[in-house]
């Protein structure tokens, strides 16, 4: 063979070469650190984001791993997990044990503002791009710090929206006067509760009569029931964490008092939970968000709700303990973000992972809605719209959405 | 005052070693918690090792340490170090204010000691406070978040509560305190002023646990009352102190050293685990070694620092 015949093969050897240094370059595995919470107030909105985790890890690895462009291969991924048992101080310790001892390539908060507000400046002094699954509060986001996404749900201040444009609009063409707000007081419902609260006294349609934070403690409600019903209001607006809204909702049913309106955030988002700890008496004809775990989304990446669905309960069939709800998207809504910017970005540097998961903003439709960053990485896609909790048979209870009209697939009843 | 030198040379090989760990190890704030949790058992052992008051409620001060750091940040817009000196004041004015509770003693004063906490932690997380102390939506601080420099003035004031407790430790004062200790009446019919003795051991260790509180404060830039307030800082303190033996330099140290390694090592990784390990360790303390590991030694004579 004559030399200039070998000049194309020689011509390639650069780029075979190049490949092979990547190929050697690669690490075995993709490390992924998060937290959890096995015990504490927090138990009930974390360990179901990360028993998704825990699922889309195991998929990925079913298939031989995930895809990382940088590497032009498919790579096992490993999920470095440890209990922060809802102790802020303890996750902030744990956060440090991730980046600074774990050496994890993609760091993932905890679920709820609460534990990841510790993570948002430990991932900033590092320069490490946190996947902030569910942490809502409105101080995460800032020009300066461009180490955060927000990835499964809006921002708290967007949630409410939907609660004041639905009364304002419909709930006034039916007679809704005046309203009581009841809140939990931490950053998830209390920024809700501001917001709605300022979004009612904008439209000015309807009168706030009551207004009340309470500690996010709060396991009996029925003195707060009764200075609720001594105002007399048309609609009832209760935002709590799960233990906040079972209390509130069953101190109501001993109470004997309705409300022409009922609101509650888990009634619809942990119906299944809710559903155990009330039964459908007590959240039937009440109204809540329709989570994505209620709401078939058009996708045109990963499985639909339908698909995710039936993994979850092959994974974790009835009589596990686990929980279906919401918090279960959340969790594998990140993990599908992350897949994605790991499959376009150009380099593994957390600055490549900002631009890939930032460039994804507006365009990803996944289960959880249309994925939609502001500049600061708040979440402004995936609404939340308004719906009403139905009776199923005897003791089940499902719910539809009634607002926003594109959406809505029930007309809202209200009670007398 | 006597001159005893491994009292000096103790602290201060733990000091050297902290100084250069981060060097070594890089998970900075397990090291920053090792070293508050260090100040905290010996400004704790002021108090209780050296007047036999027992404050369940230690966490009072140390919540207002930090809080008197947030809001000089947040409303004076005071660099970090005189914001350290306003946590410092939060808590000796909390201190103050608390002064009567030393009326009591025993179980009454730990009691007391811990409503008093318990009501600053209401006042300070209270919604309709939230244009002063952000109420229970917590505090971010990210403006002066300063890792490095904070951990070094952590362990500077470390190396202050070690000197306070090796000056009670060698001087008439300290003697003094111990006398209250065992016999107040005596104490005082010997002339010792009891009441003086006893309020001056108060707020010196106040005054280290409100320098605690603000310098975590600093390093850790978010917290809410619940990470200031919360018990368990209390609960670790006290037993941190009577695990290793109080009114010495060694028994705090050992008992921070090795309960809060056991912490980190088990608690975190199996924390149902290392709550059985936490509880069967404190029985068999108060079964078999009621004055704390220290007292293998000192039961033989000997002098530990």
């Amino acid at each position: 063979m004559k030399f200039r015949n070998l000049l194309p093969a020689l011509g390639l050897l650069p780029a075979l070469w190049g490949g092979a240094a990547v190929a050697a370059g690669a690490p075995s595995e993709i490390k992924i650190g998060t937290l959890y919470a096995s015990s504490g107030p927090f138990a009930a909105i974390s360990m179901p984001v990360y028993d998704g985790e825990k699922l889309w890890a195991k998929q990925m690895n079913a298939q031989g791993g995930v895809y990382v462009a940088a590497y032009h291969k498919k790579i096992p991924v490993k999920l470095i997990a440890y209990d922060d048992q809802s102790s802020t101080a303890t996750a902030a310790t744990l956060y440090n044990q991730l980046i600074s001892q774990d050496h994890v390539d993609l760091l993932m908060a905890d679920s709820g503002s609460v534990l990841t507000s510790v993570a948002v400046p430990i991932a900033k002094e590092h320069k490490m791009f946190l996947f902030d699954v569910s942490g809502t509060g409105g101080t995460f986001f800032t020009k300066d710090n461009p180490y955060i996404g927000l990835m499964a749900i809006p921002v708290s201040t967007i949630w409410p929206s939907a609660i004041s444009n639905f009364l304002d609009d419909v709930g006034v063409k039916n007679g809704i006067k005046t309203a009581a707000i009841l809140y939990a007081t931490n950053d998830f419902t209390g920024t809700q509760a501001h917001s709605l609260a300022g979004f009612l006294k904008k439209a000015g349609k309807i009168k706030i009569v009551y207004d009340q934070g309470v500690p996010t403690s709060t396991s009996n409600y029925t003195v707060l029931i009764n200075n609720i019903a001594a105002h007399k209001p048309d609609a009832v607006i209760e935002l709590g964490f799960p233990n906040n809204e079972i209390a509130f909702l069953r101190n109501l049913q001993d109470s004997g008092d309705t409300f022409r309106f009922l609101f509650t955030v888990y009634g619809g988002t942990e119906m299944d939970l809710l559903l155990k700890n009330v039964g459908a008496a007590g959240l039937a004809g009440s109204y809540s968000y329709v989570p994505s775990a209620l709401y078939s989304y058009k996708v045109n990446y990963g499985p639909t709700l339908a698909q995710y669905r039936a993994m979850w309960d092959k994974e974790y069939p009835k009589g596990s303990g686990v929980e279906w709800g919401s918090n279960a998207v959340y969790g594998y809504q990140a993990c599908l973000v992350m897949q994605r910017a790991l499959a376009t970005a150009k380099g593994m540097s957390q600055m490549d992972i900002h631009n890939a998961v930032f460039a994804l903003s507006g365009k990803l439709k996944t289960l959880d809605g249309t994925f939609e960053l502001n500049s600061e990485g708040a979440q402004i896609g995936e609404m939340t719209p308004m719906g009403q909790l139905v009776r199923k048979g005897k003791h089940g209870i499902g719910i539809v959405a009634v607002y926003p009209p594109e959406f809505a697939k029930a007309k809202a009843v209200f009670g007398k | 005052m006597r001159k005893h030198p491994a009292d000096l040379i103790l602290p201060a090989l733990v000091l050297a070693a902290f100084a250069v760990a981060p060097f070594l190890y890089s998970n900075e704030l397990m090291l920053f918690n090792f070293i508050a949790f260090l100040a905290l058992a010996q400004g704790l052992n002021i108090v209780y090792g050296f007047t036999g008051y027992l404050p369940f409620g230690y966490v009072g001060f140390y919540g207002a340490g930090a809080y008197g750091f947030a809001l000089a940040v947040m409303h004076l817009h005071a660099p970090p170090l005189a914001a350290m000196a306003a946590g410092a004041g939060a808590a000796l004015l909390l201190a103050v204010i608390l002064l009567p509770l030393l009326r009591l003693s025993g179980a009454y004063f730990a009691i007391a000691s811990l409503a008093a906490a318990q009501a600053v932690y209401e006042v300070v997380s209270n919604p309709a406070l939230q244009h002063i102390t952000k109420g229970p939506y917590g505090v971010s601080l990210s403006a002066v978040f300063a890792p490095r420099f904070s951990y070094y003035v952590a362990l500077a004031i470390l190396g202050v509560a070690f000197a306070l407790v090796v000056w009670l430790r060698n001087s008439r004062f300290g003697l003094a305190l111990q006398a209250i200790r065992e016999d107040p009446v005596s104490a005082g019919m010997a002339g010792v002023s009891v009441v003086r003795g006893r309020t001056v051991a108060w707020l010196l260790s106040a005054l280290v646990a409100g320098l605690v509180g603000a310098v975590f404060a600093w390093h850790i830039s978010v917290f809410y009352p619940d990470t200031a307030f919360d018990l368990g800082v209390s609960i670790f303190s006290v037993v941190f102190v009577l695990f290793g033996g109080a009114t010495t330099l060694t028994g705090p140290l050992l008992g921070v050293l090795i309960l809060y390694g056991v912490y980190n090592a088990i608690g975190i990784t199996v924390p149902q685990y290392f709550q059985f390990i936490y509880g069967a360790l404190i029985v068999g303390l108060v079964l078999f070694l009621p004055n704390g590991l220290v007292s293998l030694l000192t039961a033989r004579g000997l002098r530990v620092p």
